[in-house]
């Protein structure tokens, strides 16, 4: 009987800087229906250096775990068009992003340009954000 | 009949009031000159707020009745939002505040709060846009993306407009500076230099560049090419009117070293003219600051207590939701999705009471929904633009609930 080996081999992960931006497609969508699967598809996803996706043997469209100090959530990874700097992923401003940030301030300003977390391909799938919130 | 009127849009804190509307029979028939983002604010939301109280439909009255009660009853209520409110709603707001004797603060607390502080306080210089539509030749969007947050300030005020000192428009007369962390899509557009730095790196970069204004040679502890940033202090320098839009990744990157903007303001200041101006977000945001400065002297995160105002980062939104709330009231905001996960989860364990036209994840885990009419379709009053402007905003239609103003009165008559 064959054994699936890939199954216990670890996605390997690295550390990588999550930067939030407004998008203003994201975010029509999103103040037209919160709930819609639009503002979800256009939210769940972190753009990455192609190059540096590649070095990660991540997929361009593949899923990712992301997982911070504070929680953890599922992308989707895309190339950017552009060369990126280098340990730096960029997403948009939403529930999916808020799901990494620090509830800890010294000021009232919650840290959601500069966001320390762990990347690895993953299977899971994307949430909701209901399913966010529930969890 | 349709009739056509001059609107003035709420869709963002620029406030354009060049918007062509034609309605016919309560309805908004036709759009013209707006953004997408002002589109979004005409056609509203897809599923409108119903009257609840503990998730069941309710009266509008009992939900008010309810509303009062919750507040009445908690010992340290906070009322947050306001952003999307006119001024009138928010001085009703600081009203029911000043009455409970509790926290009052806005989305502009973890926003543009810090930058409007230092304005109103005088320690940063400021224009209009008007100003900058007229007079700008050098602008830096720093940390800020118009194209993505208020799509016409380029065309209508800040790059591409023939001022009346700036005929040649982009072409010759003004020059544009992009500072952030990627190429933007304002950074694509600004022809005179995109500047690349890394996350966090803003303060560093700031120093940098007063050592580059003083002739100094900056020092940084990034790879950068020193180069440029002396070459980027020298265009400065050269503006006859020269202006700072800050964004949201200068303030997140600046936070408590707010005192350093100051410092880069005044450096700019000896060689030449620099003005800033906020990247406000909500159409009102600055309103709040405004109203509440001119009440208390404070612009956010402020206690009423034995008759007397206090502010202070305890009283902020997220201070008060991890530590001091025990019941919220959000008028126009929608917390539960802008918050950090991990802060929102504590605040579903807080009774909220929720005023918003629409539904929203907020409204998902409210104790109570009390629907409101929308701030600039259905219900007129005065805002203030991004840059301090005071300006009148018109409804378009009549609505089928009261102004989130009415709602908020109805409270203060329930708990005086």
């Amino acid at each position: 009987m064959a054994v699936n080996v890939g199954k216990f081999i670890r996605s390997p992960e690295y550390d990588i800087t999550v930067v939030t931006y407004r998008d203003v497609f994201q975010s029509f969508a999103c103040e037209e229906d919160r709930n819609g699967k639009e503002c979800e598809q256009l939210s769940a996803v972190i753009v990455l250096d192609a190059t540096e996706m590649k070095h990660m043997g991540v997929q361009d469209g593949a899923n990712v775990k992301l997982t911070s100090k504070w929680g953890s959530i599922v992308v989707k990874a895309v190339f950017s068009p552009r060369e990126e700097q280098k340990g730096i992923g960029f997403m948009v401003n939403s529930l999916w992003s808020n799901a990494l940030v620090s509830d800890e301030t010294t000021d009232g300003i919650p840290e959601f340009k500069n966001i320390k977390v762990k990347i690895k391909v993953s299977n899971e799938t994307i949430i909701s954000n209901k399913e966010i919130l529930s969890s | 009949m349709t009739e056509t009127v001059t609107w003035t849009c709420t869709g963002c804190a620029l406030l354009c009031e060049d918007i062509q509307v034609s309605i016919g029979d309560n309805r908004i028939e036709q759009v013209e000159h707006a953004c997408i983002k002002g589109r979004a604010r005409i056609l509203g939301c897809n599923e409108k707020a119903i009257p609840t109280v503990n998730g069941v439909n309710a009266k509008i009255d009992d939900a008010i009745k309810d509303a009062a009660r919750i507040l009445m009853e908690a010992k340290n209520p906070l009322l947050y939002g306001w952003s999307n409110s006119t001024n009138e709603a928010q001085m009703a707001g600081i009203e029911l505040a000043r009455t409970l004797g509790c926290v009052i603060d806005s989305t502009s607390s973890f926003c543009q709060g810090i930058t409007i502080n230092e304005i109103l306080n005088g320690t940063i210089p400021t224009c209009t846009l008007d100003e900058v539509r007229e007079k700008a030749d050098v602008m830096v969007f720093w940390g800020a993306d118009p194209m993505s947050s208020h799509p016409r300030h380029m065309s209508k005020y800040s790059y591409f407009p023939r001022g009346e000192l700036r005929q040649r428009g982009y072409e010759d007369d003004r020059t544009a500076i992009s500072i952030d962390v990627w190429q933007s899509r304002t950074a694509k557009i600004c022809k005179n230099g995109f500047h690349r730095i890394p996350p966090g790196k803003d303060i560093e970069f700031m120093r940098g560049l007063i050592d580059a204004l003083s002739g100094r040679v900056p020092k940084l502890s990034f790879d950068y090419d020193v180069k440029r940033i002396l070459e980027l202090a020298a265009t400065l320098k050269k503006a006859e009117f020269g202006v700072i839009f800050a964004g949201l990744g200068l303030v997140y990157s600046i936070k408590e070293d707010i005192a350093l903007l100051s410092e880069f303001m005044s450096a700019l200041n000896q060689f030449c003219s620099f003005s800033l101006i906020p990247m406000a977000g909500h159409f009102n945001m600055r309103g709040f600051n405004h109203n509440l400065h001119e009440k208390t002297g404070h612009i956010y995160r402020v206690k009423f207590d034995d008759g007397g105002a206090i502010s202070g980062v305890k009283y902020s939104v997220i201070e008060q939701i991890k530590s001091g709330a025990d019941a919220v009231l959000v008028v126009g905001s929608d917390p539960i999705a802008s918050l950090p996960v991990s802060i929102s989860r504590r605040l579903k364990d807080i009774p909220i009471i929720l005023i918003d036209p629409c539904m929203n994840l907020t409204s998902q885990v409210a104790d109570v929904t009390i629907p409101c009419s929308t701030s600039g379709i259905e219900v007129g009053g005065t805002a203030v633009r991004m840059d301090g402007k005071n300006m009148d905003i018109t409804s378009l239609v009549q609505g089928d609930n009261m102004s989130d103003e009415m709602i908020i009165r109805r409270i203060i008559e329930e708990v005086e």
